[in-house]
Order: structure tokens, then C-alpha cells, then sequence
């Protein structure tokens, strides 16, 4: 025992020894664009971002990283890691004192820059240095905040999605538009109705808090707790109201939207959801969704986000990061990301300030098959709330729903 | 020459370097669950540790781990008994013999999601059964994954250590020479159920004790199985560990740790408390 309580107190000797080293901060005020081209390029550098879908993966790998080698000599390794992961990896790393990161640039949305600004694992400002910033629609609120926090040149939007819901229309003909129909419907069709316990679920029933609150202004701005708690309250009734019909009861939801998408290929669910509008073509495509598969969105709306790219601020290759930026927002590639055969991503451009030619070519790319036109789902997108309030509607759906 | 005090020291030196990293994780995760260190922590604090032993649902979740751990030792020993009682000389050589391993080939992540194939609503059997005509309904076959009783993580979990068992037990009974134990008792007029109860059983389990303990920490420490077939409530303490300290909230990774530490306590209660238990009934005996 004696020895124990020796090594235990070694051990924290040890832990507390850590050194941590500062690096001299980089200032970008010092560097024009030109300077920037010319030092960050011929580098190796490494990028995470969630790799769990094959298009996106090829264009990454096939289309993206190809131009970089040949345009900037950088050689773009991507790696497999997205929200708390790339959050544990680098508190890890400043934790430890570290004088490096093993990520350079990441792929994330709302909810892990809240979290990497609150350990202040990001780089910037940096954003206003990259030329083709100046094609971005900082303007629209859907893209310029995120989750209602000022971006501050922290992170630069990469893409734009809406959260749909998707069916089967040989098998429904009139998909319920209202809570009041979703219920009726839900109790007509028990056990064939669920949302996930991760990031879409919740988004999902972001979207039905806002819509119990009376419209996404209520609940614009920080999080406020009174207006959490009077409207929440009316959420868990109405959602105790659906769980007795749910799937499996409502005693167990879907771990993620993978599992989601699978039972309903298989037809345990009628309805599968996404946080992409485009997915449902994606997955006609790949042929796990029926040709007869459509994607809506219902009345009372569905939220609208964009997703990012962050530098991290460990990083010793922000210039190159910045560089594969000013790349992954050009016209061009924006462009090939938001053909449906490619990937299907909403762009984050002022279409409107391009030149005509790009103009033209953003208005004709070819029109999905089984999801909605974006003009017409655009009227019923909600702004992203303040991150508290999916962390809190993630603890309470435990507590009154599950537990 | 090397002196005995050599030897000595050369095997505290070593016990050290392997409890070392241990020592500073645990050392860690109490400095970290105490808010001393971590980079959101701001100074000394009990209120991590305060709100993981009020809560309830942790508690449930220990408990749960414990459960299903002896359910599935419980499961597997039996069947493992029966197999090497019964079939010992087809374990030696044969089919059987071969057989046998064939589960310890797969890792713990594919036998998860064989189960879950298998046994899901629209799984394997559920699909053949209906096939079949003996359910008429999909949704009539029985929750047996994400179920709250774990029987999908007790299945997979039995699946798993059975052959394991099974060979721990074939090699005692072979080293232990049973057999001949059994002709003795026999040859003295025991009948069949007393070689069984009073012979085979007490020397099998007595020298299998320990591997028993272990399979069910191993069961207890599971991960990826519980993942995948268990279910949101009631929650394998793994996964609600790994759950506190991955979720959207950071401010909960304190608790996280806190959970760890009571983890690996209860572990250690659990195997200290064995060994004393063994002891004491060995002197009994003797």
C-alpha cells in the first residue's frame, strides 16, 4: 500500500511538471496574399473531416486534392474525425503543452466551433485575407452566423444544407405538415416514426421548438433560459404525446442516421431524415432508397446551417491551410460541389456578385431528381439557435423522454 | 552474481513501469475530476464528484454492467461445463476441436453486428419466422437487441467467452486428471451425480475461479457491443462514460473522469474483495 501511495504521488509530480511552451504567435497583418502564396506553398499538410460518404470522399480526393498539388504544390492528407473527436484531440493538445497539431485545417459546423472557440483551439481572424472571401454571402444570416454566433474570421462557410425529412410517396401520399398532423399521423401508423439521438434528431426537434415558440425570432440571439424553459416544457408533452407510437415504443432511438436510413430501406421506418437536402438523391442513387424515396420539408420548417473550415491554432501550416481555403471557396469548385452527381452542396457564394458566366453556370446545374428545389425549401428554413440549446435539449430529451 | 535483492529490486522496477502509466491516468483523471487541472476547470471543486454520486441513472448503469457480466459468465460457464463434462474426449480431437475456436476469430465488433443481424426486429430470424408463418407481423418478433434487459448484449457477450471457457475448463480437466478422479469415486460406488457434484464440479471450479472473475470484469469493461445492442437506458457504464465525456457538453468531462475512478475502484473492490473471499475459504478447507 505504501508503495502505491509513492507512485501515486511520482505520478502526479510528473503531471505537473509539464512544461508548456509558447510559439510566437503568427500575424497575419504582417503578410500580404502574395506573401501567403508564396510561403505556404510545397507544404504537406493534413485536413479531418467526417469522411462517411463516398462523394464527398471522391470529391475530395479525386478533384480537389489533384488541383492542389498541381496549382500549389501542397500535398493534402485527409483524415477520418469530425465534432467532439477533432474537439478531444486538440484540448488533448493543448493540455499536453503542445507545440504542434496534428490537423491543420478542419471541417466543422456550428456546435464544434462553439466548442473549439471555448477552448480557444481555432486560428484567427483570418478569413478577410483570402480574395475570393469577397464572393461569400457573409450577408445571409444562414451563412454569415453560425448557430447564431458571429463567425469573427474564425471560421470560413464552405457549404449549405437544409434539413429535410424523407419518404416514400408510393407509400404516403400527403406527408403531415403540421405537429398537429405529424401526431395524427404518427398514431395512424404506430412504431413507424423515429428521429436519431445525435445531432439530426436534435436538429429535428429544434426545428418543433421553434415551431411551439410561435417562429425562429422568439428564439433568435443567446440562449435564454426562461424562454428554454416555458417552451421545452410544451416540447416534452408533445413529444410524450408521439413516443407510446413511435418505434420500438420510443423506449430506444436510432443511434445515428446511418441506422435511421436502413430501417428505412428496409421499411421499419417511413420516414429517414437528413441534415443535406440533397442526401435523398445521393442514396436513389447509390440505390439504398427506393426511386419512389422524396425529401420535404413540412410546414412548420426545418433548420438551414452551413458548415465550415477552421484552422487550428497549434497548426504550423496556417498559410497553406488558408491557401487550400481560398481553393475549396473558388467559383470553380463551388461550382462542381453543388452538382447533384458530385455532392450536391448548397454554395455559400453571392451568386448574384459573380461574373456572368459562373453566374449562368451556378442557375443551370442539373436539377435534383427526389429532393426539392432549393428556392422552394428556402421560405421554410429556420436560423440554427444559440448552441446551449441543443446541449440542454440533448440532456433534457434523456431525462423526459428515454430515462 | 546477481543477489537475490537484485532480482528484487529488478521486479519492482518492472511492476513499476507497468503501473506507472496506469498511476498517472488515475492521477490525472483525479486531478481532473477535482478541477484542478483541464482547460476549462477554473480551481478546486467537489461538484463533479458530488453530481456523479447523486446520479442516480450512474449508479443504474454500474449495477446494469454488473448484471449483465454475471448473467453472461453465468450463461457461458454453464454451457462450458456442460460441453466439457459431456463431450471431453470430442474436444480433444475431431471436429468439435476445431469448431470450437471458431469463435474466437471474430473481433467483438463483428459478433456485435451479427447479432444484431441475426436477432433484430428485421433481422435473420424475425424474417424467417415470419417467413414461416409462426409470427404474422414483422413487429411481433421480440425486442432482443437495444432491449432493456441487454439480452442482445448478453448473447454476443456469451458468444464471445464461451470458447474461451471452454478451453480454460478442457485444460484443467485434462491437467487436473478428472477422469481418473472420476474412476476412483466411481470404483468406491459414487453414483453418476455424485462424480458429478462432488468430483468434477468442485475441482473444475475451484481452479477456474479466477478466470471467472476476470471474464466478467472483461464482460463489465465491454464496449462496442453494448454500443451496438444496447440501448439508451439502461446504459452499460462504458458507454455512459464515453457518452459524458464525447457529448456536446465539455463542462461534463470532470464527471467523466469522476465516473472512470469509481469504475476502476468498484473494479478493484471487486477483485481484491474476490481474492480475500477465496482465501479465507481456503483456510476453511484446509
Amino acid at each position: 500500500m505504501k508503495n502505491l501511495l509513492v507512485l501515486f504521488a511520482s505520478s502526479l509530480l510528473f503531471i505537473s511538471c509539464q512544461s508548456s511552451s509558447e510559439t510566437k504567435p503568427l500575424n497575419l497583418d504582417d503578410y500580404t496574399w502574395k506573401d501567403i502564396k508564396a510561403e505556404g506553398q510545397a507544404q504537406e499538410m493534413t485536413m479531418m473531416m467526417w469522411k462517411g460518404d463516398p462523394k464527398i470522399n471522391v470529391y475530395m480526393q479525386e478533384y480537389i486534392k489533384p488541383k492542389l498539388l498541381k496549382k500549389h504544390n501542397i500535398d493534402l492528407t485527409i483524415v477520418d474525425g469530425q465534432g467532439n473527436y477533432i474537439v478531444q484531440m486538440l484540448m488533448a493538445e493543448l493540455q499536453a503543452g503542445a507545440n504542434t497539431s496534428e490537423i491543420d485545417l478542419m471541417w466543422i459546423n456550428g456546435e464544434t466551433f462553439y466548442q473549439l472557440r471555448q477552448i480557444d483551439a481555432l486560428f484567427g481572424p483570418w478569413t478577410s485575407k483570402l480574395p475570393n472571401a469577397s464572393n461569400i454571402d457573409f450577408e445571409n444570416p444562414f451563412i454569415g452566423k453560425d448557430f447564431q454566433q458571429a463567425i469573427d474570421g474564425y471560421e470560413m462557410p464552405w457549404g449549405n444544407v437544409q434539413m429535410t425529412l424523407i419518404y416514400n410517396q408510393d407509400k404516403i401520399q400527403q406527408p403531415p405538415q403540421t405537429r398537429a398532423e405529424l401526431l395524427s399521423f404518427v398514431k395512424e401508423h404506430p412504431g413507424k416514426f423515429t428521429w436519431n439521438n445525435h445531432f439530426t434528431g436534435l436538429t429535428f426537434m429544434k426545428a418543433l421548438l421553434m415551431d411551439i415558440a410561435g417562429g425562429a425570432e422568439v428564439l433568435k440571439g443567446e440562449f435564454n433560459e426562461d424562454l428554454y424553459a416555458k417552451y421545452s416544457d410544451e416540447l416534452w408533452i408533445y413529444l410524450n404525446q408521439l413516443k407510446p407510437y413511435l418505434w420500438r415504443q420510443g423506449e430506444v432511438f436510432p443511434e445515428n442516421v446511418a441506422q435511421m436510413h436502413q430501417l428505412f430501406a428496409n421499411g421499419e421506418l417511413l420516414f429517414t431524415m437528413s441534415n443535406n437536402d440533397a442526401e435523398v438523391d445521393n442514396k436513389v442513387e447509390e440505390g439504398l432508397f427506393k426511386k419512389s424515396s422524396r425529401a420535404y420539408v413540412p410546414e412548420f420548417g426545418s433548420i438551414q446551417n452551413s458548415h465550415y473550415l477552421g484552422i487550428s491554432k497549434l497548426s504550423k501550416k496556417k498559410l497553406s491551410a488558408m491557401l487550400v481555403v481560398n481553393e475549396l471557396i473558388s467559383e470553380e469548385n463551388q461550382l462542381e460541389k453543388m452538382k447533384p452527381s458530385v455532392w450536391g452542396d448548397g454554395t455559400v457564394l453571392q451568386v448574384s456578385k459573380l461574373d456572368s458566366v459562373f453566374q449562368k453556370k451556378f442557375n443551370s446545374i442539373a436539377q435534383r431528381h427526389y429532393a426539392p428545389p432549393r428556392e422552394d425549401i428556402q421560405k421554410k428554413a429556420l436560423p440554427e439557435l444559440a448552441p446551449e440549446y441543443m446541449i440542454r435539449l440533448a440532456e433534457d430529451f434523456k431525462k423526459n423522454l428515454i430515462d | 552474481m546477481i543477489s537475490i535483492k537484485q532480482i528484487i529490486s529488478w521486479k519492482t522496477a518492472l511492476f513499476i513501469l507497468m503501473l506507472l502509466p496506469m498511476m498517472l491516468g488515475l492521477g490525472y483523471g483525479l486531478l481532473y475530476s477535482f478541477g484542478v487541472i483541464g482547460l476549462l476547470n477554473t480551481g478546486f471543486t467537489t461538484e463533479h464528484w458530488s453530481d456523479v454520486l447523486l446520479n442516480f441513472n450512474f449508479w443504474k448503469s454500474l449495477l446494469f454492467s454488473f448484471g449483465i457480466g454475471l448473467i453472461s459468465v453465468g450463461i457461458s460457464l454453464v454451457i462450458a461445463l456442460w460441453m466439457v463434462v459431456n463431450w471431453h474426449h470430442d474436444l480433444r480431437k475431431g471436429k468439435l476441436s476445431t469448431l470450437i475456436y471458431l469463435p474466437l476469430a471474430f473481433p467483438a465488433t463483428v459478433v456485435g453486428f451479427f447479432i444484431f443481424q441475426s436477432f433484430s426486429k428485421t433481422g435473420f430470424w424475425s424474417r424467417l419466422l415470419y417467413q414461416t408463418g409462426v409470427i404474422s407481423e414483422i413487429e411481433d418478433f421480440p425486442s432482443l437487441v437495444n432491449d432493456a434487459y441487454g439480452i442482445g448484449i448478453i448473447l454476443a457477450s456469451t458468444f464471445i467467452i464461451t470458447p474461451f471457457l471452454s478451453l480454460i475448463l478442457k485444460g484443467i480437466f485434462e491437467n487436473e486428471d478428472v477422469t481418473r478422479f472420476q474412476h476412483i469415486a466411481k470404483s468406491l460406488g459414487a453414483s453418476q451425480r455424485q462424480v458429478l457434484v462432488k468430483i468434477t464440479l468442485p475441482i473444475l471450479l475451484q481452479k477456474a475461479k479466477t478466470s471467472l472473475l476476470l471474464f466478467l470484469i472483461f464482460v463489465i469493461g465491454s464496449y462496442e457491443i453494448p454500443l451496438l445492442l444496447g440501448r439508451q437506458n439502461p446504459k452499460m457504464i462504458t458507454v455512459a462514460i464515453v457518452d459524458k465525456a464525447q457529448r456536446f457538453n465539455l463542462d461534463d468531462i470532470p464527471q467523466a473522469y469522476a465516473m472512470a475512478i469509481v469504475y476502476v475502484l468498484f473494479l478493484l473492490f471487486l477483485f481484491f474483495g474476490f481474492q480475500r473471499l477465496a482465501k479465507l475459504k481456503t483456510k476453511a478447507y484446509a
